[in-house]
C-alpha cells in the first residue's frame, strides 16, 4: 500500500535503488558461481574479477546511492528495523565486497595460491544470503 | 506481516529472480565472447542454464502474485493503464528471451561439438556469438523486464 501512496518526487531514486539490488544480487551470485567453479576451471578467475569489479560493485554503488537518495526524500520507514537491515547488509557489503575484489585480483595475479578464491567463495556466498535477507526485509517491512 | 505483504515479499522475490538471472545470464554471455576456446564458452554457456531456471521460475512467480495482487487490491484496477502495460510487457519479455535462448542453446551445442573436435578457435562460433538477432532477442528481453520495473514502480495511469 505504501507503494501506491508514494509521492511521484520519490519514484526515480526508488528505481535506481531497487535496479541497483536486483543486479548486484544477480551479480553476486554469478561471482559466487565463479568462485566455486573455478577449482575445475582455473580461467575462471579472470572472470571472477572482472564480474566483481565491472558489475557486482557498480551495482552495488546504484543499490546504496540510491538508496540513501530515496531514504533522504521519504519519510517512510525512519527508525524502523527493517530499514535498518537494508542499510546493515548493504554497508557489510562494502567492505566485503573490496575484500573480495582485492582478493579475486590477487587470485589472477597468483595462481599457484588458492586460499584468495576459496574466501572469494565465502564471502559472496554470504553476501548473497545477505541480500535475500534484506530484500525480505525491505519488501515485507515485518513490523511495520 | 499481513496478506498484502505477503505477496508483496513473493512478487519481488520473482522480480529479483527475473532481473538477478538476466544479469547473471548477461555476465556469463560477455565472458563468453571474450574467450576462444570452444570448451571454454561450453562451460560458460552452461553456466548460463543456472540463470535460465532463474528467470523461469521468476517469470512465474512475478505473473502469479503479480496478478493476485491486482485481485486483492480495491484501488488497482484491470484497467489501470500500468497494469495492462506491464501484462503486455512480460509476454513480450518471455517471447524475446525464449526466442533468444533458443539460439544461445544451438550455440552452446555447437561450441560443445568443436570442443570434443579439437577444441580449436572456430570462426563460425564467434560469428554465432555476436549475431545481431541473437543478442537483440536476448538483450531486448532484459530492457523490457527493466521497462516493466519501471511501471511498477512510476504506475503511468493510476
Amino acid at each position: 500500500m505504501l507503494a501506491l501512496l508514494r509521492p511521484d518526487s520519490f519514484n526515480f531514486p526508488l528505481f535506481l535503488h531497487v535496479l541497483g539490488a536486483m543486479t548486484v544480487t544477480g551479480a553476486t551470485a554469478a561471482a559466487f558461481v565463479c568462485a566455486v567453479s573455478e577449482p575445475r576451471w582455473p580461467w575462471l578467475r579472470m572472470v571472477l574479477a572482472r564480474t566483481l569489479i565491472f558489475a557486482t560493485f557498480p551495482a552495488w554503488i546504484l543499490m546504496r546511492l540510491g538508496g540513501a537518495w530515496e531514504d533522504s526524500r521519504s519519510p517512510i520507514g525512519d527508525d524502523a528495523g527493517w530499514l535498518g537491515v537494508g542499510y546493515i547488509v548493504a554497508d557489510a557489503g562494502f567492505v566485503l565486497l573490496i575484500v573480495a575484489m582485492i582478493l579475486a585480483a590477487v587470485g589472477v595475479r597468483r595462481p599457484q595460491r588458492n586460499w584468495p578464491i576459496r574466501t572469494v567463495a565465502v564471502i559472496t556466498g554470504l553476501y548473497f544470503a545477505a541480500l535475500i535477507v534484506a530484500m525480505f526485509a525491505m519488501t515485507g517491512k515485518p513490523g511495520s | 506481516m499481513d496478506r498484502y505483504q505477503w505477496l508483496l515479499v513473493f512478487h519481488m522475490t520473482g522480480a529479483f529472480l527475473l532481473l538477478g538471472g538476466a544479469v547473471f545470464a548477461g555476465i556469463f554471455n560477455v565472458a563468453a565472447m571474450r574467450r576462444e576456446r570452444p570448451s571454454e564458452i561450453a562451460v560458460l554457456y552452461r553456466l548460463v542454464r543456472i540463470a535460465v531456471a532463474s528467470v523461469s521460475a521468476g517469470m512465474l512467480l512475478t505473473i502469479v502474485f503479480g496478478l493476485w495482487l491486482v485481485a486483492d487490491l480495491d484501488y488497482v484496477k484491470w484497467s489501470n493503464t500500468w497494469v495492462i502495460l506491464a501484462l503486455i510487457g512480460w509476454v513480450l519479455a518471455n517471447a524475446l528471451g525464449s526466442a533468444g535462448g533458443r539460439r544461445e542453446k544451438e550455440t552452446r551445442v555447437l561450441a560443445e561439438r568443436l570442443a570434443s573436435e579439437g577444441d580449436a578457435p572456430s570462426t563460425e562460433l564467434r560469428a554465432r556469438m555476436r549475431d545481431p538477432l541473437t543478442l537483440a532477442l536476448s538483450w531486448g528481453s532484459g530492457v523490457v523486464v527493466i521497462a516493466i520495473l519501471a511501471l511498477m514502480i512510476w504506475k503511468p495511469g493510476h
